[in-house]
């Protein structure tokens, strides 16, 4: 019986697996193999070593580019994890117009980089700013984007805006699992509002908690369109996340070695992130 | 099986949040409408001229959005790469995230295949593009199969973590009870735990869908260029190195957003469905 | 029982997969007819290239023509190279990708078509330059070319009895002027950074050595030098455009000169289309941007926008030419500078764009010289270190940076350039 069981899992695994290994970690280690080249994408090349890598540890803009990528990450993670939390909470309570309201709060997700980009670009440039000298807010009335210091604020509300929604969903599916005798009970044992929240919602949500907190981490890291939709990296190239770095240089560019070095560093660093952040979750889990 | 809270009062703070809430959405969409409606000349850098209603409201943008994109033709081929992709991805990965799920937590092996999965998430796809481009080409996959596949093996991490989080909820005891009546692992799966995951299977199909049908770079990189256009590579119309009329794709994008939107109202009706309550009790 | 069914299943995905392989694989056999494929990077102009196709294969029995605008041609160009699967012409630019394609050996030397005399000596002279190192042969075949300049509103020119100015003092002077008159002598659209380069280029041609980055590589002079009064020009130029022009993209830029708000916009020939989308109606020429103190220094910035190159991997050479000859028949180049507002590439008798007025005159002459920036590798993102310069004013700061960085980016060409210097003896 127990040997059924288990020749079973592995059957389901390893042709899974090796379709995972044949068009992900395969491609993957050729993209390893380029990165100690100076390979520009087409042509011949050079083997050069670890020169790739070397540069990328001295490369002021790759430094840049890592700490304004972090800095949106962190942010847009904590907003968007906030504010989908509600949202859930909300769409999942007694309401009217239920159907709609999750219809409407799905929208920003559907809606194409380009349109999302002019609205926004719109929006911050001649919107806010007339917006701003109407309430006499000098800050305001400025666009946002064209300021180097506060460029990533447009930024992350847009990626915010739009990542809302899956997190939203998720969440949903999560309070799905909430079986409703836990609300009777503690509804007997006086806990309402924030309490039942914080003492009986929550624990059980904690592996959607998890998920999108690494789902959240990894579109931010890798956050490139709403950059190309909003700054392209500018200005002062204050908004050039890792992943722009990457495309535009590496694949639009001719620095695909080089860039595959980064890749390479990029990817092992968000492993470490993530699975650390997997790893504390877990042990949460574990502690319910 | 008692469905939720017929006997609750509706939740007006919720209803507040959620009106106030709205105002982010309405007035984007209200944006991209006038866009869509409006003709090239119409187009200011005022704040009331991009607010105003167009001239006329004349459907002659989608008409000719729809020439441009072939829309028809590229609707049918965006439509069986998603569903394919969907059907596809709620079969394999809610297998595989059954079997990780199961054992990841007693067995270094399904542990190890488990995060070895998942991390393949975090491999950015500027560095897989060339590699695959070129593989594909060498095992004969530069074509929709090949696209499908890619699309399996790509989102495979996320739903394996969505799968395998969901199933920490479902209690081993649902399966035990099928094993004593003598019935086999597989069989166990898809009588028992595959239908119990059904809000997860909509959550994973609306994620999946969503990710596909959005997606211009695996269609360009893998088919490069054949006749054969997706609804996001048709769009690559409206733009051009100088000059972009935002108009028609605007238009475009509204028509485009209808068959996912649709899409994910039927799945949501699916996630809110969700028998687990009745069935832990 | 369960091991069945899973054998079943795995059965069934590997026969689904083997059968769309098959299906893949199928070739497209055809009835003994060459066939030539284009693939050119200029959708816009998609509609000119399916008429052309069409009239060539009515024409033509023994040649079997196939021309493709896609979007987004150069990762699909790229994607394809890897792939080592060729067209057998390509339509790209004149610009730092033809250089690195002439330098991977990928294109044919077509030194020995016949058609490759009948084209404008200044255009065949940008291609020879832009090739990394000398070589014997040429690799492309110009088409049409673009200028960039400054676009000015006619009207509001000729309503104010304004004058093309004709040097940096008379430029500043009307700049003044218009000011004056309570009208905004400029937009800019430099949120979007690669217009940055527009007015750079424009001014770069007249105050700096047109093979500069050449005379870098080979260790003769530097940035710092030869870039400072361009710089310096730049910065006077901001003063006379719209505030924060960091706020606003090229689109904006575009549509602001087109409903009349700025009096003149330092771009290229190719925003026209965009602004005309927007006003029809508007009455535009164009002026040679004059950079330098003497009216005679200044020349016209322009290159090559379309050029045709045979694949070094092309089969049928002979069909390929037979094809080129058919694309730059006057007729068909007439066509296309009609609808792009294009410069032709070939000598002859073309009728230009009444909006590129201004500009005749140096075109005739043969006064033109290409772009910097197409020696500018794009990863090292000249736009925006010039956006950034724009915003901070540093002219120092900016050209160090610009000279370290161009070293950085730039070490195999430096290092190809003096490999080249050394075995030719100089």
């Amino acid at each position: 019986m127990k040997n059924e069981r288990k020749r079973t899992f592995m059957l389901i695994t390893i042709p899974i697996l090796a379709l995972f290994v044949c068009f992900n970690t395969i491609p993957l280690i050729r993209g390893v193999i380029y990165s100690f080249t100076n390979f520009k994408g087409f042509g011949s090349y050079d083997w050069v070593g670890f020169r790739n890598y070397i540069d990328l540890f001295s490369d002021a803009r790759v430094g840049k580019s890592y700490l304004f990528t972090f800095k949106l990450a962190i942010v847009s993670t904590v907003v968007v994890n906030v504010v989908s939390l509600i949202l859930a909470l909300a769409l999942n309570s007694k309401i009217r117009a239920k159907s709609f309201f999750r219809g409407a709060y799905f929208l920003p997700n559907i809606l194409g980089a380009l349109v999302v980009g002019y609205i926004f670009n719109y929006f911050f440039t001649y919107i806010l700013p007339a917006i701003g000298s109407m309430i006499g807010s000098d800050a305001m009335s400025r666009s946002m984007l064209s300021d180097p210091d506060s460029a990533w604020i447009g930024i992350m509300i847009v990626c915010a805006w739009q990542a809302v929604a899956m997190n939203t969903i998720i969440y949903i599916s999560g309070l799905q699992t909430v079986p409703e005798d836990v609300y009777e009970a503690g509804g007997l044992d006086g806990a309402t509002g924030w309490k039942q929240f914080r003492y009986l919602t929550f624990p059980l949500i904690i592996p959607f908690f998890s998920i999108n907190m690494v789902l959240c981490v990894k579109n931010f890291l890798m956050v490139f369109d709403q950059i190309m939709a909003l700054t392209k990296g500018g200005p002062a190239q204050s908004t050039e996340s890792i992943s722009y770095l990457i495309y535009n240089n590496g694949m639009s560019g001719g620095q695909f070695g080089f860039q595959s070095a980064n890749a390479v560093i990029f990817f092992l660093v968000i492993v470490t992130v993530s699975v650390a952040q997997m790893k504390f979750t877990g042990k949460k889990e574990e502690q319910l | 099986m008692m469905k939720e809270g017929m006997t609750k009062k509706t939740n007006w703070t919720a209803m507040v949040v959620l009106i106030l809430g709205l105002s982010a959405i309405v007035f984007p969409l209200y944006m991209t409408l006038v866009i869509a409606f409006k003709q090239p000349s119409e187009m200011t850098n005022s704040v009331s001229g991009i607010l105003s209603l167009p001239k006329t409201w004349s459907l002659d943008n989608f008409r000719e959005a729809m020439r441009v994109t072939d829309f028809w033709n590229s609707l049918k081929n965006s439509l069986l790469i998603t569903i394919s992709t969907v059907v596809l991805s709620i079969a394999v990965h809610s297998l595989m995230g059954y079997a990780l799920g199961r054992n990841k937590s007693h067995s270094k092996f399904y542990s190890f295949v488990y995060l070895f999965i998942v991390s393949g998430m975090f491999v950015p796809f500027a560095i897989l593009m060339m590699p695959l481009a070129k593989q594909t080409a060498e095992m004969g996959l530069a074509n929709w199969f090949g696209v499908i596949l890619l699309y399996v093996v790509f989102y495979m991490p996320m739903n394996i973590l969505l799968y395998s989080g969901y199933l920490v909820n479902i209690p081993m005891a649902l399966e035990e009870a099928a094993k004593v009546d003598g019935a086999s692992t597989w069989r166990t799966y898809w009588k028992i735990i595959f239908p119990i995951m059904r809000p997860m299977h909509a959550t994973v199909a609306v994620l999946t869908a969503l990710a596909v049908w959005n997606d211009v770079m695996t269609p360009l990189v893998i088919l490069a260029g054949s006749d054969q256009n997706t609804l996001p590579l048709a769009q690559l119309n409206f733009q051009t190195q100088f000059g972009t009329n935002y108009n028609l794709a605007f238009a475009s994008y509204l028509l485009s957003l209808i068959p996912i939107l649709i899409f994910y109202v039927i799945c949501q009706k699916q996630i809110l469905n969700g028998v687990v309550n009745g069935a832990v009790k | 029982m369960k091991g069945k069914a899973i054998g079943y299943f795995g059965i069934s995905l590997c026969c689904a997969a083997s059968a769309v392989c098959m299906q893949g694989c199928a070739s497209s056999g055809d009835s003994g007819k060459t066939q030539i494929e284009i693939v050119q990077y200029k959708p816009e102009a998609a509609g000119y290239f399916d008429a052309l196709e069409e009239k060539f294969n009515a024409e033509h029995d023994d040649i079997q023509l196939k021309i493709s605008s896609p979007n987004d041609a150069m990762t699909i160009l790229r994607t394809r190279f890897i792939r080592e699967d060729y067209p057998d012409i390509i339509g790209i630019g004149g610009d730092i990708n033809y250089s690195y394609f002439v330098d991977a050996e990928i294109l044919a030397d077509v030194s020995d078509y016949p058609g490759l005399q009948n084209i404008k000596q200044a255009y065949r002279d940008i291609d020879e330059a832009l090739e990394l190192v000398p070589t014997d042969g040429s690799y492309a075949v110009p088409y049409v070319a673009n200028a960039a300049g400054v676009l000015y509103n006619r009207d509001m020119f000729a309503e104010h009895g304004w004058e093309i100015p004709q040097n940096w003092s008379e430029f500043t002077a009307l700049c003044a002027e218009i000011q004056s008159e309570g009208i905004l002598p400029f937009y800019f659209g430099f949120k979007d950074t690669w217009t940055c380069l527009a007015p750079w280029n424009a001014m770069a041609v007249s105050l700096a050595p047109a093979d500069v980055t050449k005379q870098v590589n080979r260790g003769e002079t530097n940035f710092a030098r030869e870039y400072r009064e361009v710089s310096e020009k730049y910065l006077d130029l901001l003063q006379y455009a719209v505030d924060d022009p960091f706020a606003y993209g090229y689109n904006d830029a575009c549509t602001a000169f087109a409903r009349g708000e700025a009096a003149m916009y330092p771009i290229g020939s190719y925003a026209i289309p965009q602004i005309l989308s927007v006003n029809p109606d508007l009455n535009i020429d164009s002026f040679v941007m004059p950079a330098n103190d003497s009216a005679d220094l200044n020349t016209l910035n322009s290159g090559i926008d379309l050029q045709f190159c045979v694949m070094a991997d092309c089969k049928n050479k002979d069909a390929a030419y037979a094809v080129l000859d058919f694309l730059y028949e006057e007729e068909n180049i007439q066509q296309y500078i009609d609808a792009q507002i294009a410069i032709p590439c070939k000598e002859g008798d073309f009728a230009l764009s009444p909006m590129l007025d201004g500009m005749t005159q140096h075109i005739a002459e043969g006064r033109m010289t290409d772009y910097q920036d197409h020696y500018y590798p794009s990863e090292m993102a000249v736009d925006a270190q010039i956006q950034t310069f724009l915003l901070q004013k540093d002219v120092d700061a900016f050209l160090l940076k610009f000279d370290t960085d161009w070293l950085r980016y730039n070490r195999d060409i430096i290092r190809l350039v003096q490999d080249y210097e050394k075995n030719h003896g100089n």
